[in-house]
């Protein structure tokens, strides 16, 4: 079952499906700027996110995915058009809708309908949900130590934290592969000079982590993708996708973000944010509101980051530096 | 002998100081520098000095756009706005102001507090504020760029999105009949349209203008305008660059 982002996982585990997050296996794929090449072969506009066309190519050049769950609210609006662009290559797709102002029912309807959709019910989405917090439970420590010990690198938090939208389609070696970071980590301790925040949706330059860790920087917090590993310690699973911050306002998240930046020591938040993106508008309330100093990056397609990002990033952390 | 080097996108900008006092300055085109001078072994750039004739120096320090592609062999490299900075703190003794640097390619804009660069604004992947701007735009006027400087009366709305559509919406101004003077102000308007958000933003009451841009007076006076500033360029507006990586040397 493909996702076009984080969606209640539990539902899908608890029909007996293994979602796979898209996104995940468009960036970490064998050549992700040929899926968006061919994206826009097919007609898709230069000028539209990168990850949308991305997650069009490698859903139709991947047969042994079935259905897909689109989200259709609290991700990003180009999903409508990409969904009915798959429909239109013959793939069937179930829209799934995060209401805009997280209202309790509201959200509560919408997972039912999956519920109803994939033919599972609450009992086994609540089995699931234990199953997951476990695994969950060790991506927030191996967040932990992150930022309070230093033992764990960005990059490691990154791909840790942003798997577990999907626990790459098979929790058990989910859990093993976050035993084995967690056992790796003793010992070892990241020292950059400038701690940093990392807000926005993850990347799509797959060089960022390391460039920043080779400049002297620290990343010691990853908004969204921490957020995927659902950080909360709650009981009903409808109010930890309530909880959850990324599908709705920018306020919702800013709020998250305020507390960590406090909490994690951050000395500056880089917002990244995808060219064509409605979230480069929400840039300017995260200016306002952050009492940090904030770099804005902006990526279009995968690859390396190009020389003039790599110029705002030196910039940005020597200025922290000194 | 300490030699500052601005490795920029149009030229290469080489200053030698002596005992603290700029003795000469050297520029030279990019693509010839690379050509001719300088060439990449494992990541860094190798300098032939004796074909650029240069005098025997203690330290080199250099920096421009993705400088990590282009560390000076032996040399010592700092980030481009690192430099901006210290050239404009050097050049113009100040500690308190917002840096507008237009260069070849790029725009920076820099605030500096009590010395120190606190916060900054580049341009995205979009050259329509930059020295190119303005030459293609001369360019199609049929003008030297040099002359752009004077005209900033009754500008010409230009769209001040993009460099390449620039172009064909001057040639459309052309045809409808505006003075030379109103389209080359209109030109120089775009730039100041295209940065003023960003000195807004970095707001101070004064502003070193620096970039090969900042010899367009006409820019620099319609900046005073629009933005109530005092606008000041330095002596070597192009060289600031180059001049805080040789000052920085001695810090």
């Amino acid at each position: 079952m493909g996702i076009t982002t984080t969606i209640p996982a539990e539902i899908v585990y608890a029909a007996g499906w293994r979602p796979i997050d898209l996104n995940n296996i468009f960036i970490a794929g064998e050549n992700p700027s040929q899926a968006v090449d061919k994206a826009e072969q097919a007609g898709f506009p230069r000028n539209i996110c990168g990850w949308i066309k991305g997650l069009y190519t490698t859903l139709l050049e991947s047969p042994e995915i079935e259905q897909v769950i689109a989200v259709t609210q609290g991700d990003c609006s180009n999903t409508h058009a990409l969904m009915e662009t798959w429909q239109c290559a013959g793939r069937t797709v179930i829209p799934f809708a995060y209401p805009y102002d997280g209202d309790y029912d509201l959200l509560k309807l919408q997972m039912e309908k999956l519920i109803k959709a994939l033919n599972t019910d609450w009992d086994s989405v609540y089995l699931w949900k234990q199953k997951l917090d476990r695994i969950r439970a060790k991506a927030h420590k191996l967040d932990q130590l992150t930022w309070e010990k230093g033992t764990i690198d960005g990059k490691t938090n990154h791909l840790a934290l942003v798997g577990c939208s999907d626990f790459n389609g098979d929790p058990d070696s989910y859990d093993l592969y976050l035993d084995e970071l967690l056992a790796s980590s003793e010992g070892q301790e990241q020292k950059g000079s400038v701690r940093l925040g990392y807000v926005g949706v993850p990347p799509i330059t797959l060089d960022f982590y390391d460039y920043v860790k080779e400049q002297g920087g620290q990343i010691v917090f990853n908004e969204v993708q921490r957020q995927f590993a659902m950080p909360f310690d709650e009981q009903d699973v409808v109010k930890q996708y309530q909880k959850y911050t990324y599908p709705y306002s920018i306020f919702h998240r800013l709020q998250d973000m305020e507390c960590e930046i406090k909490r994690r020591k951050i000395d500056g938040i880089i917002h990244y944010t995808q060219s064509f993106c409605f979230r480069q508008i929400e840039d300017l309330i995260l200016r306002q509101k952050l009492d940090v100093p904030l770099l804005t990056l902006e990526g279009d397609r995968p690859g390396l980051l190009d020389a003039r990002s790599r110029m705002r990033l030196d910039a940005f952390i020597d200025m922290l530096s000194y | 002998m300490n030699i500052g080097l601005d490795l920029g996108s149009r030229f290469v900008k080489a200053v030698f100081f002596q005992k603290g006092e700029m003795v000469e300055q050297r520029y030279y085109d990019t693509l010839e520098f690379y050509r001719h001078y300088g060439r990449k072994v494992n990541d860094n750039l190798v300098i032939d000095d004796k074909a650029l004739g240069w005098p025997a120096y203690n330290k080199v320090v250099s920096t421009g756009y993705g400088r990590n592609l282009l560390q000076v062999q032996g040399g010592q490299v700092i980030p481009e706005l690192r430099a901006h900075t210290e050239g404009a703190k050097y050049q113009t003794g100040l500690q308190d102001f917002t840096l507008l640097d237009l260069g070849g390619q790029d725009s920076k804009v820099i605030k500096v507090q009590k010395g120190r660069m606190v916060d900054f604004r580049t341009n995205d992947k979009c050259a329509a504020s930059s020295g190119r701007y303005l030459e293609n735009m001369a360019l199609v006027l049929g003008m030297k760029v040099e002359d752009l400087s004077s005209c900033h009366s009754y500008p010409v709305t230009l769209s001040s999105t993009c460099a390449v559509f620039g172009e064909s919406e001057l040639i459309g101004r052309i045809i409808e009949g505006h003075s030379l003077e109103s389209l080359a102000a209109g030109v120089n308007e775009t730039i100041v349209k295209r940065v003023e958000p960003m000195l807004r933003e970095l707001y101070s009451t004064t502003v070193i203008f620096t970039g090969g841009v900042a010899y367009n007076k006409a820019i620099r006076s319609m900046l005073e305008q629009s933005l109530d500033v005092k606008v000041i360029v330095p002596k070597y507006p192009q060289l600031n660059g180059a001049i805080g990586c040789a000052t920085y040397i001695g810090t």
